[in-house]
């Protein structure tokens, strides 16, 4: 126990910390300019300057550790004149052009000078002069107004990692600046931005426009983009987003953000968002009422019930909705409608993990806090950029590299370039077998675990199968590495889920991570994936993760929805294409999905949609698929509406309302509306009501209200009670026989700066990352003659397409990468895909492709 | 792009550290040596030899003035012309580089071959005036002797 007195105060402390930190904690505030919560203490300013008895000259409460028994003054004369004195130095050269600089209100400088003068300036010379910089077209950089406070620095460095700035030059020339000093080449995460103290780096979205005093409220909220859930504050002026800021120690990102957080807000005001109900007459989507557009489904899907009966609907979920959204939706689909059809896009990749780790190991197996792969020993990256995909994950892996933690990379993962220890890189296509040795290695070093028996059972078969230790660069020194590791942390991006046998390669990692007891991570690209599989959005679970072939189960929810659920076993995603296709499915209700574009084949499907009677998309843009149905409802979107999400982690957030729009329905109320019609009245006025009944009936949410979800560490298991694994044997391997020879393979890619449909209506995000890139190795790159920049054509069996060429050291096979975030050049139309018999997964590899320099005729 | 040779002396120079940082100053000087001056390019080559940022290669770059940051001649001429040079004529020496050579302080020759940077003193102020010709070192100079001395730097 430590105990001081601070300005005549005492202080007692129950852990070593700073004089600044003991003083905030004793509600008494130091000035600081070079000083940052989310910074290392660096005594750069010298404002912080505080009297200690005993100790000769003024020391930096920054840096001066707290000892007992110190006497400590943060206010003095002789204090006040030091401060003084240094801001009459940084006023040598900052402009005092506060009247339009966008800092002036928030700014630190502005309110020291406020506090401890000077009132009058002494030096007569001029002013440093430096044009502001408009290379770059996110972040305003005004070197005039920099205080040297190196905050953006050291930021970039030591907690982005992206290391994109540095001070350049010396003494009175010395700026902020990036490598190229024009327009940035980083991240974008704008986390410099959250520590400029005064006006030099701003955000160009909203320079010039308000003032930070003129918002008319701020609004505590979590992100629409991925399934990290990040809290930020939306400021909001005139119903309209003014910016977006992070909230310094709140949530799980602690006040980072990412550059689609940060930046990708804009879409809610897109001039492309629905604003009334679509209706397909003659051919020809017209404007229409809702009272009209309701009745016209409610009719025909009651007509379908009717003559072809409920399993001839289908719905498709949203992990862009909330879970009260989906809640309604698969409740809409399997008592009103009678249909347990009900899946989503998730299927293709973090439902169909998640589904196969928790039969394997229990209910709640990937809910690991994000924050704890910073205390790992080992973290293991598999099939994917974490980075990239969920960006605020990827700094807790870069953060783990600061500490000491080997980062093994096996695939690639280019954000990770500067952190990984080792790569591994397996043989095209053969990341299971990878996987499946290292299993086989750590079983042989570790033996039985004797939790699971069916799981040591299988390694068992596996390893009197296996014949010789596998020869791959890098595999000893990863082997050695897990062995010697007393927590692992393993994080699985959908790369490898999404292969001909995907499922393989999850048995490895669900091996792995058994036989390690590591932690597991999936990474997740939209906010809702984990909620819409609670929320009861697949075909083979009701709400609360309970399986809907036990009958007992069955009955509870039939009594609290007053109504039947149909026995037969609901389709998943592949299965009800498939029905689609053979007209077997004559109704398809997708709520905020964009199937045609986002799943592998798309003009089969805007083929084979064509077989339906009914097609309905709620959504708030005009979708690929929102073009072809007959009727499309305009839905509310992030930031219009409130209700929870639930993130990859498991923890249960609360998205709010922060601006009022007259542009559409919340999804659940859309859905409420319909099964009104349908003569089943739902009875919700407000998403309470909704989250009131979820609490009442899936045991997951037991008691839980939004007041306590509201304060940030709804965390799994809540109150309820999570199931134990139900499988008690592992599925077969089904081994596709494989023979890659080809040149070059198409393979998709997740972008840092994109999400599809959401971030291509954000101006930011589209000036940031304008156009599909493909990215290849080095190596592929030289054996095509090819240099970053060049246009290429390609094409597949598929399609084809065209963009520039993008080298990415990171790779080191000859596949070549495209995203699919860009209207008309999407990847997924390019694939040529199979389905995983056990995940139920697509798989793609093995896409051929060839690639030509444009304008080269063959 | 370095040669492998390049590559292979960054390489020793980096397990002589504890860190990948602190090999940064001996690489950019070979990196100079290579390219002639620290251009994008050349900081660019550095950054990935030690798998270090750009952006903090540039930084440390462009702290230290002993480092070219813009294109030299083949032969880099530094005069001293502080008070010892002074007094003995350096200011005079610089006129003739101007007058016989067209050669200007921070400017370089219009063929390339010769470029000249005033620099402060180089500690050879009993010998005065002096001058560092690369890393070849002269005293005792006048016109005559420059004239001749560059004879052998073409």
């Amino acid at each position: 126990m430590i105990s001081l007195t601070i300005n005549e105060k005492e202080v007692t402390l129950d852990k070593p910390v700073t004089v600044l930190e003991a003083a905030k904690q004793a509600g008494i505030k130091i000035p600081t300019l070079c000083h940052h919560d989310l910074l290392k203490p660096w005594s750069g300013c010298r404002l912080c300057v505080v009297e200690v008895e005993r100790m000769p000259r003024l020391q930096t409460a920054c840096t001066l550790m707290a000892a007992d028994g110190m006497v400590i003054k943060t206010e003095s004369e002789a204090i006040s004149n030091v401060r003084r004195g240094i801001l009459e130095f940084l006023l040598i050269n900052h402009p005092l052009d506060c009247p339009y600089c966008d800092k002036a209100g928030e700014c630190e400088l502005q309110d020291l000078v406020n506090k401890y003068g000077p009132t009058v300036g002494r030096y007569k010379e001029e002013k440093r002069k430096v044009p502001e910089s408009h290379k770059d077209q996110i972040i305003a950089r005004n070197t005039e107004r920099c205080v040297m406070c190196t905050r953006c620095v050291r930021m970039c460095n030591d907690v982005q990692g992206a290391s994109a700035i540095s001070i350049i030059g010396r003494g009175n020339h010395s700026r902020m600046e990036p490598f190229s000093s024009e327009s940035f080449d980083c991240e974008y995460c704008g986390n410099c931005l959250t520590v400029c103290p005064v006006g030099a780096i701003l955000s160009r979205l909203y320079i010039h426009s308000f003032r930070p005093w003129q918002v008319d409220k701020e609004v505590g909220t979590i992100c629409s983009y991925c399934g990290v859930g990040c809290s930020l504050v939306v400021q909001v002026r005139d119903d309209s987003i003014k910016r977006v800021i992070p909230k310094l120690g709140f949530g799980l990102n602690k006040g980072l953000l990412c550059s689609r957080g940060r930046f990708g807000y804009e879409y809610v005001n897109s001039p492309d968002r629905l604003k009334t109900p679509l209706v397909r007459k003659n051919g020809k989507l017209e404007e229409s009422t809702w009272s009209e557009a309701l009745s016209i489904i409610a009719d025909k899907l009651t007509e379908i019930k009717g003559t072809s009966g409920g399993s001839a609907i289908a719905g498709i979920a949203s992990p862009r909705c909330s879970n009260e959204d989906n809640y309604v939706l698969q409740k809409f689909m399997r008592v009103t409608c009678g249909s347990n059809n009900i899946d989503s896009l998730s299927r293709t990749g973090f439902a169909a993990a998640q589904k196969y780790f928790e039969d394997l190991l229990g209910q709640g197996i990937t809910a690991n806090i994000i924050d704890g792969i910073k205390n790992s020993e080992v973290v293991l990256v598999i099939g994917g950029d974490p980075t990239a995909v969920n960006p605020i994950l990827g700094l807790s892996i870069r953060e783990a590299a600061r500490r000491g933690a080997s980062i093994i990379v096996l695939g690639h993962a280019k954000g990770l370039e500067k952190f990984k220890t080792v790569q591994v890189v397996p043989p095209l296509f053969k990341e299971a077998e990878v996987l499946e040795a290292l299993l086989v290695e750590l079983f042989r070093a570790k033996g039985v675990r004797a939790e699971l028996p069916f799981i040591d059972k299988e390694m068992r078969e596996l390893s009197e199968k296996a014949a010789e230790k596998m020869d791959l660069p890098g595999f000893d020194e990863l082997m050695k590495a897990l062995l010697n590791s007393a927590s692992t942390s393993i994080v699985l991006g959908m790369d490898l889920i999404q292969r001909t046998n995907g499922h393989r390669s999850l048995f490895g990692v669900a091996g792995i991570t058994y036989l390690l007891e590591a932690r597991l991570y999936l990474l997740s690209e939209r906010p809702n994936e984990q909620g819409l599989i609670d929320a009861g959005c697949v075909p083979d679970m009701l709400p609360g993760g309970r399986p809907m072939n036990i009958p007992d189960f069955k009955s509870k929810f039939e009594a609290a929805w007053n109504g039947p659920i149909p026995d037969d076993d609901g389709l998943t995603l592949f299965e009800i294409i498939e029905g689609i296709k053979n007209r077997n499915i004559k109704a398809l209700y997708v709520m905020g999905e964009n199937p045609v574009f986002n799943l592998p084949g798309g003009p089969f499907l805007k083929d084979i949609f064509g077989n339906l009677d009914l097609l309905v998309v709620q959504d708030i843009f005009l979708t690929e698929t929102a073009e072809i149905a007959d009727v499309v409802l305009p839905a509310l979107g992030w930031a219009e509406k409130s209700g929870t999400y639930t993130n990859l982690e498991r923890r249960i957030q609360l998205q709010k309302q922060a601006v009022k729009t007259s542009r559409g329905m919340e999804d659940w109320r859309i859905l409420s509306e319909i099964s009104g019609r349908m003569g089943q009245k739902m009875g919700y006025l407000e998403t309470d009501d909704i989250m009131r009944e979820m609490a009442k009936v899936s045991p997951l949410y037991a008691d839980l209200t939004y007041d306590e979800i509201g304060k940030g560490d709804c965390l799994w298991p809540y109150h309820g009670k999570p199931l134990r694994g139900e499988m008690n044997e592992v599925p077969p391997v089904v081994d596709a026989e494989k023979d890659y020879k080809a040149d070059f393979y198409l393979a998709p890619e997740k972008l840092l700066f994109h999400s599809g449909t959401l971030s291509r209506k954000s101006p930011a995000l589209m000036k940031i990352c304008p156009e599909p890139t493909l990215k290849m190795s080095a190596a592929s790159a030289g054996k095509l003659g090819l240099k970053e920049g060049d246009r290429v054509q390609f094409s597949t069996t598929a399609g084809s397409s065209e963009a520039p060429v993008s080298i990415d050291e990171s790779i080191k096979d000859n596949r070549v990468f495209l995203s699919n975030n860009f209207q008309g050049s999407g990847v997924m139309d390019l694939l040529s895909f199979s389905i995983d018999e056990v995940t139920k997964a697509f798989g793609i590899e093995g896409c051929e492709v060839e690639i030509k320099k444009h304008g080269i005729k063959a | 792009m370095f040669g492998e040779t390049v590559l292979k002396e960054i390489d020793e120079i980096r397990v002589k550290y504890p860190d990948r940082r602190s090999a940064l100053l001996p690489s950019l000087y070979i990196a100079q040596r290579e390219f002639g001056w620290l251009s994008q390019e050349a900081m660019q080559c550095v950054a990935k030899a030690l798998n270090l940022s750009e952006s903090i290669v540039r930084g440390t770059a462009s702290f230290y003035s002993m480092f070219k940051h813009k294109p030299v001649g083949r032969h880099l001429i530094q005069l001293c012309t502080n008070v010892s040079c002074m007094i003995l004529g350096a200011e005079r020496l610089v006129d003739f580089l101007g007058n016989k050579y067209g050669l200007q302080p921070d400017g370089t020759t219009e063929d390339g071959r010769l470029s000249l940077v005033v620099m402060e003193c180089i500690g050879a102020c009993g010998t005065a005036p002096a001058m560092l010709i690369n890393t070849d070192f002269y005293d005792n100079l006048s016109e005559k002797r420059i004239e001749e001395i560059l004879e052998k730097y073409k």
